[in-house]
């Protein structure tokens, strides 16, 4: 590990060297709006790293909306072919909660059996990390995640007029080789350190220590919160499309119109929406919103975590940001907690 | 993440094998059995309670039982209900056809805990499919078991399933076949009733007696009260769960019930493992 200060004026030039080498993703604003995205970078200048939050999370680039996973052919002996796309990436930009989002996928798609598409796209992605300033609907301070541990290979920590850039892989270090860079100073270092326990002050707003909450879920499941919260809920599934951590999916043959040939996709799909848990013959095995939130609030508090050891979900607050009806997940935690409180008496 | 898992086999993870459609065998309106080889001749290699996803190129994939023993390898077989796009596609293919198959996926029976134990089989309408596999297991090798009851409940006569093995069971002293059907019909002299029904004349030694439970969702609660007033005991009691997998293999998230994939985990459990599970049933 090593601490270099970069100039504020050094990101374009880090970034022309990046995008030299191949495809470089990073934030940028939606033009005259509050909302920004991860996107292909055109212009180094595009860039925006003070952003809030992308709409969706950079885990689109590792486990795609839509992508193929089979090529056929059907001729007299049909073909049936694997389709493993990927190519080097590297996303700039990511907050600790994606990069936080990305480790977890890692453990869902290597667990077992190890998902080939979402393996090759990982391997040749390379992350460079941005700290940031959290808005009202981050929580990362209460899931431990407001500073990644792992899964970067630069990651950079705004001081006044530039930037702190810790290396940790190879790969990290040869992105600021033949980059003006200096030694960082304790000034600094302490600089760095201060916003992050302000940003964990500001983002710590479930009232328990994460790792309890599984423990605390267990006995939980008839609470009235869950249909208290999910009263209001459209079933829309967007909290499912925003989260960097889900990854459920749905299958699809998509033919071509030639009828001759086509592809075998997957696609994104939620646990919220209605037809989920759906089997043919129409039995619902979750057929009402509780049911559903329930089994949202459980995969990533409590089945998930308790099998990777560790939450399923990293506070970024996208789910709530982007809910049409503010179904916030602190507040229901909160709700539940202390409820959970109350019957231990 | 590590670079470390780029082997074939890995890539192959979503990819089905070629299998030949051999035969075709209507059993009724609705459901017909499709017995199957794979073109390079491989056995299936699958344990009675698994199931395959068979894929119709153009079409889509689906999660079915397999119908047939693992002793009839290298032929399996699939007994399915014409109810979506996938079924209704296979129902119009012809012997000779190729379909794609994945697996076999999932737990299957446990036979080590059946095996010199009384077995009482009981299904309802086509959750006789998954549990073919188990009868024919145990028929084969039926010293290795001791009393062998198959309780089989249908709404009409017409919805039998495997007429003549069931002619054949009926026949045999191998097993005490007992059938019903929900409401009286002019075609059936037998007993008529829903399933559980049949348990009062049952007489079962409990602590020898391993049950096994297969039909559609609205059974299970009445048979597993059933079971309990014949004092089985929960780990005695075995059930097969009926989920939508699309993906086979722990990744998309449809069949989950709490904490456990049906495709991973499942789809057979025992009763003591589901009862703490309120998504299960």
């Amino acid at each position: 590990m090593a601490l270099q200060v970069i100039g504020c004026e050094v990101i374009p030039q880090l970034l022309a060297k990046l995008m030299a080498e191949g495809r470089v993703v990073g934030p940028q604003r939606r033009e005259g709006t509050e909302q920004w995205a991860f996107a292909d970078v055109k212009d180094p200048c595009d860039v925006d790293l003070e952003y809030i939050s992308t709409t969706l999370p950079a885990k689109k680039y590792a486990f795609p909306p839509v992508e193929k996973l089979l090529r056929y052919e059907l001729t007299e002996r049909p073909v049936m072919e694997a389709v493993v796309e990927s190519e080097p990436l590297v996303i700039f930009g990511a907050h600790p909660c994606d990069i936080y989002g990305l480790r977890a996928l890692d453990l869902a798609f290597s667990d077992q059996n190890v998902d080939p598409n979402y393996e090759a796209r990982r391997s040749q992605m390379r992350i460079v990390g941005v700290d940031c300033k959290p808005d009202k609907y981050c929580f990362c301070g209460s899931m431990g995640t407001a500073s990644p541990n792992d899964g970067y290979d630069l990651f950079l920590s705004p001081i006044t007029g530039g930037y702190v850039a810790e290396t940790v892989t190879e790969a990290g270090a040869q992105m600021l080789e033949g980059l003006p860079t200096r030694e960082a100073t304790a000034a600094e270092l302490a600089e760095v350190k201060e916003r992050l326990a302000r940003k964990i002050q500001e983002t710590s707003r479930v009232n328990v220590e994460v790792h309890s909450l599984p423990m605390l879920l267990s006995g939980l499941e008839n609470s009235k919160h869950w249909e208290e919260h999910a009263e209001k809920c459209y079933s829309c599934g967007t909290c499912n499309l925003v989260c960097p951590t889900c990854y459920c999916f749905n299958v699809l043959d998509q033919m071509a119109l030639s009828l001759d040939r086509g592809t075998k996709e997957r696609e994104w799909d939620g646990c919220m929406l209605e037809a989920f848990g759906k089997v043919a013959g129409g039995e619902n095995f979750r057929e009402e919103r509780e049911e559903r939130l329930r089994h949202r609030f459980y995969r990533k508090y409590s089945y998930l975590f308790t099998k990777h050891g560790r939450p399923f979900c990293c506070g970024c607050g996208r789910c709530v940001r982007q809910c049409l009806v503010h179904i916030d997940p602190v507040e229901v935690l909160n709700d539940l907690i202390v409820e959970a409180e109350g019957r231990q008496g | 993440m590590a670079a470390t898992c780029q082997c074939e086999s890995n890539r192959q993870l979503y990819v089905p094998k070629l299998a030949v459609l051999e035969k075709i065998a209507p059993q009724t309106p609705l459901e017909t059995l499709f017995q199957f080889r794979f073109e390079d001749g491989q056995p299936l290699g699958h344990r009675a309670g698994q199931f395959v996803e068979i894929s119709l190129p153009g079409i889509g994939e689906a999660p079915i039982s397999v119908a047939s023993a693992p002793c009839e390898d290298p032929v399996f077989e699939l007994c399915v209900r014409k109810v979506g796009n996938v079924t209704a596609a296979l129902h119009n293919l012809k012997e000779g056809a190729l379909v794609g198959i994945r697996g076999p996926f999932g737990n299957g029976f446990p036979d080590d805990c059946l095996k010199g134990q009384d077995v009482l089989i009981v299904a309802g309408g086509i959750g006789l499919v998954p549990v073919r596999p188990l009868i024919h297991h145990i028929m084969c090798n039926r010293f290795d078991y001791n009393n062998f009851t198959i309780l089989y409940g249908m709404k009409t006569p017409q919805e039998m399933l495997f007429r003549d093995e069931i002619e054949t069971w009926q026949a045999s002293d191998a097993v005490d076949l007992r059938l019903t059907i929900d409401r009286p019909h002019p075609d059936w002299s037998g007993h008529v009733g829903v399933i559980t029904t049949l348990f009062p004349d049952l007489e079962l030694d409990a602590p020898k007696t391993r049950t096994v439970v297969v039909g559609p969702p609205i059974m299970y609660r009445f048979v597993i009260l059933e079971c309990k007033n014949k004092s089985l005991a929960d780990e005695n009691i075995i059930l097969s769960l009926e989920r939508h997998m699309k993906c086979g293999v722990g990744k998309c998230g449809h069949c989950q019930i709490n904490n456990k994939y049906v495709c991973l985990d499942g789809p057979v459990f025992t009763y003591s493992e589901l009862k703490h599970m309120w998504e299960a049933i």
